[in-house]
């Protein structure tokens, strides 16, 4: 009870997270229910006719759930390998200027991005890569007639995946920022005395140091394999890239809200959220093997 | 942090949901204790017109789901969405006090709002949702209010006249299953007829004659595209953004801005259109050869560059237009005026005409569209005094808006749908060229609570706002000092001049302009395929080939089964 009052600021400023997370994550879990029935919205959740499985029957009968679901990997894979290796050469690179003010510099231009929605970035990449964007117009000074790069599937996913990179390498590379300052300056002082060169220093000292974070990260990330991000592809994407853009959420959303179609998209949302619950297990698993990290 | 969409989705319907569940048992009681209306023994004598514009002893609370154009400015300063000069006037005449629950932004936003509204199975008492399959969703979840009978006795004269002028089909659409649980949209015929918006300006100064068929159309483009009359970025032909559509549907029959409609009806084509073959089957007009050649016809416009090379990504068609780049657009009547005022801001010689486009043996032909397509839904949990209200604003709107000050965006009024007599631009038209020319004067059209409801209005204003000669009529003689005024009668005078002048030669109707029950479930996947494939046969993207295995896809993807669902509703 004394150590309770003692630490009763803790349980205070906890409070409102858990208020949060009750209110958005608890609560809304019984919507899962929807996805076994035939959701009537005026009979609600109790009322509505239970159909077992069949929704994740048709799901699964839909040519588009194969489209789908191999977009979602490849977009979610390509960004998950790119977001750990970019982000880790930038940090390297920025690691090894000796211009402290520059640094500083880079380091906050970089990392704005990161602070806008896909809303505003979206007119931005639009800008662009449009039909009279910059890409084209460079293009246009070496004879090259424009691009619709916007309406082509062929490099839509590639599209994506360089865009989401290039908004978040800047942020993403704070965590081996702060890994490198917590490398022991006598490893690089004692490889110098040794006739280390630059290379080498990377080589044997920064890189081992890194080893542990970015197995940690990329173990991590493996949670978030189905997650292609929404926001980005949504305000990107039109019917003439369905083929390669299209991603779960996107197809949960128009299915859901556009379509009316409540419960099959309640289905094809729950799949995902099983695989990601098992990806994020395993993932955990891992982190404890090669990383030695736990949360609980 | 990413969001789990799926889980947003879930937290959205559920949260909204669990509270419905509770509160819908409770609001039910309350609509039957309530359901002794103390209005009617208050005033027992009225009946008929009186009763449909009665004022209420108490005021009456409605709230609505309101959708809003976020770029509209024509609000003063000072009033919002709930108190502007039309809430004002509903509470000073009938004691009605509008309470807006939410807004969302015209399109998309709206569309959602309204969808997790209908999940949620709790609706505000009245909203207008643009989309039959919403009205359609929330009456087979018995969300919504049987308003038949309150109908037949607050309608006001007016508005039984104009559902009268639809010869039952107003209602039939307004319905579910024999019930009337909405208000029904009721458009001019004329929102669902697409014809040429051409710069008149550009043919007179290439002296080119005014393109009749597709071929005179090709070399029109091409001409304004090599002059560059727009500048170097010109447009030939403009075609649709990533949000709408390359050609109405019978879903979605009418208003399609920057489709290729009449290129389609000109070569006897009617995609997204349930065809009667006249022989008992039916056919769905996208599958046809016809649909084949012409999308061979605009790949290759495309190819040349004449169509607009951001058709299907771009963000907004009337950009390009506003900004006076773009030569030949199509659209209904209202597209050319109302739809692009900014062009005549930026352009005040932009003479923009409409005309047909004719087939290559010189028939004008159009697909035509359904009553109306947006609905006013009333919850089931509104009580009776509610619902007269919801009645009664709308019986307001349509006898009184001639006399609104229309510098104030009638969008504003809640709960507006529009209800207009089937014919009412193409009598405007005649009637107004009547006033102009001497043959009547407006006082002859004042006729209080006509089918026409704007008629004296406009009467009164277009010597002002139009000037002689009126034998040929362009943005020269035209006043735009009343901006408001100048779209509308440019509209009317120039946008519905082919529709009420030139015969048309072939009216095709949609066998059906609503789902059947397969289509609930598929029609989501093969609308997607029909989009996709249209967009890349035109882009050049795909292959025409490509077309005759869309058609076996669709087919078999539950196209087949569909077509036998709307064969059956032919032998009805």
């Amino acid at each position: 009870m004394r150590k309770l009052g003692h630490q009763k600021h803790y349980y205070l400023m906890l409070l409102p997270g858990m208020v949060w997370l009750v209110m958005f994550s608890i609560v809304p879990m019984f919507g899962i229910l929807m996805a076994f029935q035939n959701y009537n919205p005026g009979m609600g959740l109790l009322k509505s006719e239970w159909v077992g499985l069949e929704n994740f029957k048709y799901m699964f009968q839909l040519n588009d759930s194969k489209t789908v679901i191999t977009n979602t990997l490849i977009i979610a894979v390509g960004k998950i390998v790119l977001n750990l290796i970019v982000p880790l050469v930038f940090a390297i690179l920025l690691n090894e200027l000796r211009n402290l003010r520059y640094k500083k510099l880079v380091q906050t231009v970089v990392y704005l991005p990161h602070f806008l929605s896909w809303v505003i970035m979206s007119t931005i990449v639009i800008g662009i890569f449009g039909y009279y964007g910059v890409v084209n117009t460079v293009f246009g000074y070496f004879g090259v007639d424009p691009q619709l790069f916007m309406a082509d599937a062929g490099i839509f996913r590639q599209l994506i995946v360089g865009t989401d990179v290039w908004k978040e390498f800047g942020y993403n590379a704070i965590i081996y920022l702060a890994a490198l300052t917590g490398v022991n300056p006598n490893l690089y002082e004692a490889a110098a005395i040794d006739g280390a060169n630059r290379w080498q220093l990377i080589r044997h000292v920064t890189l081992p140091a890194l080893t542990t974070t970015v197995v940690l990260l990329g173990v991590l990330s493996l949670g978030s394999v189905l997650n292609a991000g929404f926001d980005q592809v949504y305000n990107l994407y039109n019917p003439l890239v369905y083929s390669t853009g299209d991603i779960l959420d996107t197809w949960v959303y128009r299915l859901g809200l556009q379509n009316l179609q409540f419960s099959l998209a309640t289905a094809a949302g729950l799949f995902k959220s099983v695989i990601s619950f098992v990806l994020i297990y395993i993932s955990y698993r891992l982190a404890y093997r090669y990383a030695d990290y736990t949360i609980f | 942090m990413k969001k789990n969409m799926a889980l947003l989705l879930s937290t959205a319907l559920l949260g909204v949901s669990l509270t419905a569940c509770s509160s819908s048992n409770d609001s039910s009681n309350n609509s039957q204790e309530s359901s002794s209306p103390e209005t009617s023994s208050e005033s027992p004598a009225l009946s008929g017109d009186d009763l449909a514009f009665s004022k209420f002893p108490k005021p009456v609370d409605v709230h609505i789901g309101m959708v809003v154009d976020p770029t509209d400015k024509t609000l003063p300063e000072g009033d919002s969405v709930s108190n502007n000069q039309y809430t004002r006037y509903l509470k000073e005449k009938y004691n009605i006090n509008v309470i807006v629950d939410w807004t969302a932004a015209t399109g998309n936003d709206f569309k959602q709002k309204v969808s997790l509204t209908i999940a949620s199975g709790k609706l505000p008492d009245g909203m207008v949702v643009d989309d039959r399959s919403f009205m359609t969703k929330a009456a087979s979840s018995g969300l919504l209010y049987d308003i038949g009978e309150l109908f037949d006795q607050y309608a006001s004269k007016q508005v039984k006249d104009i559902m009268a002028s639809t010869e039952g089909r107003a209602l039939e659409n307004a319905s579910y299953k024999g019930k009337m649980v909405s208000l029904p949209n009721i458009t001019v015929d004329t929102d669902g007829v697409h014809v040429m918006w051409i710069r008149k300006d550009w043919l007179d100064k290439l002296s080119l004659p005014v393109p009749k068929t597709v071929a005179d159309l090709e070399k029109t483009a091409k001409a304004f595209i090599d002059n560059k009359l727009g500048g170097d970025k010109t447009i030939g032909i403009a075609g649709p953004s990533k949000n709408s559509f390359p050609y109405s549907t019978f879903l979605v029959s009418s208003n399609n801005m920057a489709g290729f409609d009449p290129i389609f009806g000109a070569m006897d084509a009617y995609p997204g259109y349930w065809l009667d073959n006249g022989d008992g089957t039916v056919s769905y007009g996208t599958t046809s050869e016809n649909t084949k050649k012409t999308l061979a016809l605009l790949a290759d416009w495309y190819k040349k560059g004449l169509i607009d090379p951001e058709v299907g990504t771009r963000d907004n068609t009337g950009d390009p237009i506003n900004a006076n780049q773009t030569g030949i657009f199509f659209g209904p009547w209202w597209a050319g005026g109302y739809g692009n005022g900014d062009s005549f801001k930026n352009d005040p010689t932009a003479n923009w005409q409409a005309y047909p486009v004719y087939s290559d043996d010189g028939k004008w032909n159009t697909h035509m569209k359904t009553t109306g397509s947006t609905y006013t839904v009333i919850s089931k949990n509104a009580k009776p005094d509610v619902v007269k209200a919801i009645l009664i604003m709308n019986n307001a709107l349509v006898r009184d808006e001639a006399t609104f000050d229309l510098s104030v965006a009638v969008g504003w009024y809640p709960l507006r749908n529009v209800m207009a007599a089937a014919n009412e631009t193409e009598y405007e038209y005649t009637e107004l060229m009547k006033v102009l020319k001497g043959e009547a004067e407006p006082e002859d059209y004042n006729e209080p609570n006509s089918l026409y409801k704007l008629m004296y209005a406009d009467a009164k204003k277009v010597r002002d706002v139009v000037k002689p000669p009126f034998d040929e009529l362009g943005v020269s003689n035209f006043s735009t000092a009343n901006f408001g005024d100048f779209q509308r009668l440019y509209s009317l005078l120039i946008g519905d001049r082919p529709f009420a002048t030139t015969p048309i030669d072939k009216k095709v109707y949609s066998v059906t302009y609503n789902q059947t029950p397969t289509m609930e479930t598929k029609w989501a996947n093969l609308k997607k395929m029909e989009d996709e494939t249209v967009l890349k046969i035109i882009l050049g993207q795909a292959q025409l080939d490509s077309f005759d295995k869309f058609v076996k896809d669709w087919k078999a993807q539950g196209g087949d089964e569909i077509t036998a669902e709307v064969a059956e509703l032919l032998k009805k």
